[in-house]
């Protein structure tokens, strides 16, 4: 498990590293958006890693309670963690990006408020589990609101998105944008990187999260 | 005594207790009075405004009172006697879901006739479909929110944390409820496509809430 998890992180700093070097240095600034495109390494990535954490909360969650073993537990409270943490740096990076491109830090777009209640609803999960009257109770409770918060990421997705379009045209248009070779790699690269980093990210909370929950068995007993 | 009785009786015991107190729907009433003012009054009352208003006021007043049915019965301690009832516990949140349907009903009710007066909306010709829309998304609102209530009773600050956790996921309702009334009142398309989307999250949750229930429920 140690080895698995340095082999892991040492995988994401080499990415990482080599994502900042194809992101910064060697891929073109964008024909419209100059250099702003590079934020988009950053932020792509990390939205994609939010999806993929609420993802992993989902399954977690599910195993938790049909399986009942702590370990389903300590990945969903890790990942749940996670979700959180990449939602609110994809908004963060989103906006850093949007002030320059679109003129303006946040416009109503459909993808930005899902982010947004994602963010919200995985707020609410870390703030069960933490008031909670016991560490099991919260638990349970947690993957309840991490399993009905996952199921309705989808429905918020396009009541979001047809709100906003069914109604009144939206505010950016956004053709097809043809991406040049090196920024294609350059995204690539920095999606594989973060996903690593994720899971390099993951396994450590997870093995923290086990130290804790053997700390506070070895303390009741005592 | 068969499923169905079981969650008549429940249902019927919560909104027996409700009628003689009036606590939750009056709380609610006025609540949701107050937004309607105070949106009307800010935003001015053009009729257009008046679906938007409707289910702000709705979802609002609802974070108030989906929690207190079953708050009211940890006070009394009457909870742990209705668990140890023999048998599956999903009557009990059935129960519980139809109670709070039929109370968010009354007050959709109240609000269809203030709006309707204070808004200068010509509702009244299309009262049943206006009616439908709402009982559509106050069911899906009453299932995520009934779960919810029996959630909250475990944790520290209790209802406080009920607006967190609901308002996100009950989103879609609000959405939904927003441009179908829009697509009823002014006979515009599209609302086939919301009937679709409140209808499948009244049906998931309706599906999903009473076996997660079961887990809330469960003594720890």
């Amino acid at each position: 498990m140690r080895s698995l998890s340095s082999l892991v992180g040492g995988a994401a700093v080499i990415l990482l590293a080599a994502g900042l070097y194809v992101g910064l240095v060697a891929s073109p600034p964008d024909a419209f958006q100059g250099d702003y495109v590079r934020i988009m390494y950053v932020h792509v990535p990390s939205a994609f890693v939010a999806y993929l954490a609420v993802g992993t909360v989902f399954v977690a969650s599910i195993l938790y309670l049909w399986r009942g073993r702590e370990v389903y537990d300590h990945v969903a409270h890790s990942a749940g963690e996670l979700a959180a943490l990449f939602t609110a740096l994809a908004l963060a990076g989103g906006m850093i990006w949007g002030k320059p491109v679109w003129g303006t830090w946040w416009t109503w777009d459909a993808r930005l408020v899902t982010t947004a209640i994602l963010f919200l609803i995985f707020a609410g999960y870390l703030l069960v589990r933490e008031l909670a009257e016991d560490r099991r109770r919260g638990a349970r409770l947690a993957a309840v609101i991490g399993i009905i918060g996952a199921l309705d990421v989808p429905i918020i997705h396009y009541s979001v998105v047809w709100f906003r379009t069914l109604h009144q045209p939206a505010s950016i248009v956004r053709g097809d944008i043809k991406m040049a070779p090196p920024m294609v790699t350059a995204l690539m690269i920095n999606l594989l990187a973060f996903a690593l980093l994720y899971l390099y990210l993951l396994l450590q909370r997870v093995r923290l999260e086990r130290l804790e929950a053997a700390g506070a068995a070895a303390g009741a007993e005592s | 005594m068969s499923a169905w009785r079981r969650t008549v009786a429940l249902a019927r015991k919560d909104l027996l207790l409700e009628w003689r107190g009036r606590e939750t729907i009056t709380a609610m009433a006025v609540l949701a009075l107050l937004v309607v003012l105070l949106l009307g009054f800010v935003l001015g009352a053009e009729p257009p405004r008046a679906p938007a208003i409707l289910w702000v006021a709705l979802a609002l007043a609802a974070m108030l009172g989906v929690a207190r049915p079953t708050q009211a019965e940890v006070e009394q301690q009457a909870l742990e006697t209705l668990l140890l009832y023999p048998g599956s516990r999903e009557h009990l949140y059935w129960g519980k879901w139809a109670a709070l349907t039929v109370l968010l009903t009354v007050l959709l009710a109240l609000l269809l006739v203030t709006l309707g007066v204070l808004f200068n909306v010509d509702l009244w010709a299309k009262l049943p479909a206006l009616f439908g829309v709402g009982v559509l998304g106050i069911a899906g609102l009453s299932a995520v929110g009934t779960l919810f209530a029996a959630l909250v009773i475990h944790v520290r600050g209790r209802e406080l944390l009920m607006p967190l956790l609901l308002l996100p996921v009950a989103l879609p309702v609000v959405l939904g409820g927003v441009r179908l009334t829009e697509a009823v009142l002014t006979d515009a398309p599209g609302g086939g496509l919301w009937f679709g989307m409140l209808a499948v999250f009244d049906i998931l949750f309706l599906l999903v809430a009473p076996i997660l229930y079961e887990v809330v429920m469960e003594e720890a």
